[in-house]
Parts: structure tokens; sequence; C-alpha cells
């Protein structure tokens, strides 16, 4: 039987996490900087799942501690990007702007 | 349910009432306080939250009223299968947090900075529980749970000041910065799930110690990515430079008591997690075979405190914002701290060495405490929270002044003030630790530090030229209110009272870090432990059928 190895899915997700970084020092929209993250969370995400799978938990290890990691990541992520909204929404009323290079007044 | 886990909730009391708390404000503000004026919500709320804050404390002891240990108190356990850590230093340091907590309460009662009283008072609770619950934390779901409960928290209690564009914008550099560096953090704990196979960190400890080699982290790059991506979450938190950009900028934007409680409750506890991660899961990747330069993270903390202590003290010197001046000035006392937490590593056999580190972040605590009641104080009457709102303090009110002299002192570490002893503790204990292959390298960093608090000197006293030799200008200061006084006048006299008499302080902090949370495995000198070593990593050629 020849299934996928470990390696590619590992691959894979610093992939993901490299595009999220570049996403998130290249885009100048706060909100896409808020995609960049997600998609940085989410290769961990792929790691942690595809960690669990190809391995033995030990005897004193809960058989399902990958997935509750990958579970509260899911959450929490959402819970940012609830408040990033919020806080974009809110600098963008008093700018009207959402472009992160505009918010230079604090400085020095 | 067993009866022993039901048990276990009594640990937990303190976040409870806490948690249950924050719901309670939010609905007594939108049900029993509705279409009152701000003002008198915020003043009801803010007593309603005092009190809540005064049970927690009092809860937080309940364990050892029922006494289930000696009279040193509770005894170190693992509570809810071994996710949270119960012990002196999580019920001491907890208590110590609820407090600063209620200053900040107090603090914020101040001045009329927002409508939505309720919400931020429960967004203070949550953020309490989140720092209460990451000293506790022992393992990495928790961990990373409870600092984003703390993070995303003090996001939004740092926009709360909505009339203001500075606040808004301190609060959208503090998330885009805290959510990246939560990315990259999490990216490091996959992995390190991933190596060690489990995400308990005393098991973590258990499954990376065989594998410490000369070598240190040398070849071994998922690891050295593991505990680069780690640190710079952690030194995200404890805003350590190159991850600080965000600390001046949502200093100055929060309100003033959410830039204290910033600099203190966020700080102590991400920095007592940090220790904790590394000393505990991270030990054996500390260094090489001793040697600080060889691949491992004492060498990268090493670079970074150098930077951080350094940096922090050069800008410094160029803020005219009080509460911008604070935050560099916290990231300063950040790279002093980070000296300590090499001394731990290094620390052969002793468990106390990361005493010094708590008995700093007490004392840097408390001074901040008072340092950011002053910047309160300039702002209800100025609107401004400049250095030279101070001018003429003296004159107008003598005796808060010669608090806050005590204040500055003890910032800057002159001796008969208690940040005198935080530094001297812990710069002798990293030049006392460690083999003398270590003594060159922590020979330069306390050199350094020593050098960066004379140069720390010049920005602090600044204030003090403000406060004693310029006039009066502006408008006049008004009488500060009841919780402004006692939030200056007792973190001098805490401040003093330490700085003459030490030695209370430092027995209950070196008591409370002989903990396991600060116990490397790697330093025992007896037999090993046997600890079963789960599967860890095994290299399975197709997935495990489940």
């Amino acid at each position: 039987m020849h299934d996928i190895p470990l390696t590619w899915f590992l691959i894979f997700a610093s992939a993901c996490f490299v595009i999220g970084l570049l996403g998130v020092l290249v885009r100048r929209n706060a909100i896409a900087v808020l995609m960049a993250i997600e998609i940085m969370l989410n290769a961990a995400n792929i790691n942690i799942i595809a960690f669990w799978r190809y391995s033995v938990p030990g005897p004193e290890e809960s058989p399902v501690s990958g997935p509750m990691l990958a579970i509260f990541v899911i959450t929490i992520a959402a819970a940012e990007v609830a408040v990033g909204i919020g806080l974009i929404l809110l600098c963008y009323r008093r700018r009207a702007s959402a472009d992160v290079d505009q918010y230079d007044s604090l400085s020095g | 349910m067993s009866s022993e886990l039901l048990f276990e909730f009594v640990y937990f009391i303190p976040e409870i009432v806490l948690a249950f708390w924050g719901l309670l404000v939010i609905l007594l503000d939108v049900a029993l306080l509705r279409g009152r004026p701000s003002e008198t919500r915020g003043k009801i709320l803010g007593m309603v939250s005092l009190v809540g804050a005064i049970l927690a404390l009092v809860s937080v002891f309940v364990p050892d009223m029922l006494s289930f240990g000696s009279a040193t108190g509770a005894p170190e356990t693992s509570i809810f299968f071994g996710a949270i850590f119960q012990g002196p230093v999580v019920e001491r340091f907890s208590a110590f947090i609820i407090i600063l907590l209620m200053f900040v309460i107090a603090l914020s009662t101040t001045w009329n900075f927002t409508e939505h009283w309720g919400e931020y008072f429960g967004l203070l609770f949550w953020t309490a529980v989140g720092m209460i619950m990451l000293i506790a934390a022992e393992e990495l779901v928790t961990l990373f749970l409870t600092l984003e409960l703390m993070t995303i928290s003090l996001y939004i209690i740092t926009a709360f000041e909505k009339d203001l564009n500075r606040s808004s914008e301190g609060a959208l550099k503090y998330f885009v910065y805290g959510s990246v560096s939560s990315a990259l953090f999490l990216f490091g704990l996959s992995l390190l799930y991933g190596l060690a196979g489990t995400t308990r960190l005393s098991a973590i400890g258990a499954v990376l110690e065989p594998q410490q080699s000369v070598a240190g982290l040398g070849r071994n790059i998922a690891g050295a990515m593991s505990v680069l991506l780690i640190l710079v979450g952690f030194g995200f938190k404890i805003s350590a430079v190159p991850f600080h950009q965000w600390a001046p900028d949502a200093y100055e934007g929060a309100p003033a008591p959410v830039s204290a409680w910033l600099a203190t409750g966020s700080k102590l506890a991400s920095m007592i997690a940090l220790t904790k991660v590394l000393i505990q899961a991270l030990g054996a990747w500390a260094s090489g075979d001793g040697n600080l330069a060889s691949p491992g993270w004492v060498g990268i903390l090493a670079v970074i405190a150098a930077l951080t202590m350094t940096y922090g003290n050069f800008a410094a010197l160029a803020q005219k914002n009080l509460k911008r001046m604070l935050a560099y000035s916290s990231i300063a006392h950040a790279g002093y701290m980070l000296v300590g937490v090499m001394a731990v590593a290094v620390a052969a056999g002793s468990r106390v060495a990361a005493g010094p580190i708590l008995f700093y972040l007490v004392v840097y605590s408390v001074a901040n405490i008072g340092a950011f009641a002053v910047a309160a104080w300039l702002f209800r009457d100025k609107k401004t929270d400049e250095i030279e709102d101070l001018n003429g303090l003296f004159a107008q009110y003598p005796f808060l002044a010669v608090c806050t002299l005590l204040l500055m002192l003890s910032l800057i570490g002159i001796p008969g003030v208690a940040g005198f002893w935080g530094k001297f503790f812990m710069f002798s204990e990293a030049l006392t630790q460690g083999e003398d292959k270590h003594r060159l390298t922590f020979l330069w960093l306390v050199g350094l530090g020593l050098m960066n608090s004379v140069i720390s000197a010049f920005y602090y006293v600044r204030v003090l030229r403000a406060m004693f030799l310029r006039p009066s200008t502006g408008a006049p200061l008004k009488p500060p209110t009841f919780a402004i006084r006692v939030a200056v006048i007792g973190s001098a006299l805490v401040v003093i009272i330490f700085g003459l008499y030490p030695t209370p302080l430092t027995d209950e902090t070196d008591r409370l870090a002989d903990s396991r949370i600060f116990d490397s495995r790697l330093k025992h000198t007896g037999p090993a432990p046997k600890v079963a070593l789960n599967g860890g990593l095994q290299p399975v050629a197709s997935p495990v059928g489940k």
C-alpha cells in the first residue's frame, strides 16, 4: 500500500506557512493581512494533524491530543478574526482606509 | 464525573469567580444600569468589579484554608488530567495578579473614557483569567489557549478610548503584530508536538532529554525552527527586541489603566510562562556541550537580552510622552529579566535560581502600577500625558511627588529602594550560577546591564527634573482620586519597605521558585527518574489506523 508520506504534508504545511508569512509582510491591506494570518494558523493545523495521524501516542498520552489542539486553534482563529475585523472597522471609520501604512501617527 | 475530579475544582475557584464576574458586570450594565449616564455606570460597575476581585482573591487561598498540605501551603499537584499545575508559586502569583487587577480596576474609574463599562470590566476579568491560567498551564493546548485568551482580550481593551485616534491605532498595531506572532508561535508548537509526540510540558522534557547531545540543536533543523518560533511568540508577549514594535504604540494609545495592565500583568504572566516552557520542556535544547555559544536557546536568549536592554534604554532617551517612555523602559526591563532566565538555564542542581526573576517581576510590577497611576492622573486633568505635564508637581503635591520619585529610583535601581535589590540579586545570580566557561558571557551581559542601568537614569531623571525643578505649566492638576493616591503611595511604600528590608520578599520568592515548573530535569544529580517514553514521532510509513 502506498500512502502519501508524512514529509509531503510537512512540506505542504511549510509552504502554506511561508505563503502566509509573505502575505503578512507584503500586503498592505489590513483585511489581506488578516487572511494571510489565517493561512499561517491553518498551516500549523495541517502540521499538527499530520503528526498525529503518522504517530503512535504513548501509553500515558491522550489518543486525540492532536485533533484537540487543532480544534482549539480553529476556535481561537475564529475569535481572532472577529476581534480583528472589529478593530479594522474601528480604524476604518476614523481614517476611511484599511491600508496599514496609513496608521503612522504614533512613532518614535 | 468522579469525586476526585470534582475535588480538583477547588483549585479552580478563582478562575471561575473571575470569569463569572466578567459576565455579571456585563449583564448588570445592560440590564439594571441601562439608561444611566456613563459616569455613574462606570463608578458602580467599578465597585462591583472590586468586590468580585476581592472574592477571587479570597478564593485563591481556599485550598490553603482547607489545608490539604502542611503549613507551607498546598503541595504541588497537577489537576485536570495534567493540564494545569497547582502549587505555591501559582497560588501566590494568582493572588498577586488579582491584586494588580484591583489596582487597574480602581484606576479605570479615574476618568470617563468609554461608555461601555460593562464590556470593559468584563474583558479585564477575562484577561486576568488568562494570565492566571497562563502561569498554571502545563500543557501546550492550555498554554496556547490561555495566551490567546489574554492577548485577544487585551487587543480589545487597548482600543477602548474610542474618541482618540491613538487608541484605535495602537490597538490595530498590537493586533497585527500579536496575531502574526501567535501564528508563528503556533507553528513552533506544532513542530514541537510532532517531535515530542506529546503536549504535556514535563513529558516533552522527558522525551527530549535523551536527545541532548554535544551538538545541542546543531543539525536538528526542525527542533531549531521550533525553538526559534516559540521564542518569537514569547518575545512578542514580553516585548523583547526585535519583536517590540507594538509595545510603545499600544502603551501610548491605550487608556493609562490598560497600559498599566499591559506592562504588569501581561508581562509578568508571559515571563513566568516563558521561563517555565524553556526550563521544563526545552531544557535539553538549552545549549550543546555547555558552552553558551553552541547551538541552543541560551545563546539566542543572550543576543535577545543584550539587544533588548540596549535598544529599550536608548529609545527611551528620546521620548517626550510619559507612557511611551515607560513602554521603552518596560522593554529594557524585559531584557534584564532574560539574563535571569539564562541564569536559571545554566544553574546546576539548584532549583531556586528562578527566585531573583520572581522578585524582579514583583518589584517591577509594583513600581509600574504607581507610575501609570500618575499617567492616568495627568490624562484626567490635562488630556495629554507628556513628561512636561508633570512640571511643578512637587510644588503642588509634595508628598505624591516624593512617592513618584521613589518609584522612578526603583526603576533605575538606586540602592535603598527595591529595584536595586531586584537587579542586584538577578545579576549576582547570573554571575554565580553555571560553570567557569559560562562566566565570560555572563560577565559581558551583566556589564551591559549595569551600563544600561546608568543610561536609564537619564530618562527617569527627566521625569524627576520636571516634577521638582520646573515651574508649573498649563492647566493645574486637580486633586487625585482616592485610587490614584492609593496606587502611588502604596507602591512607593512597597518599594521603600522592600528596599530597606528585602529579606521577607526574597525568602518568599526563593521558596516559590523551588517548584518543579522551574526545574529542568537535566539538572538532577541522582539517578534519572523513570519516565515512560511515549512513541514520540515513530516514523510510520503509512497512516496508523485510528
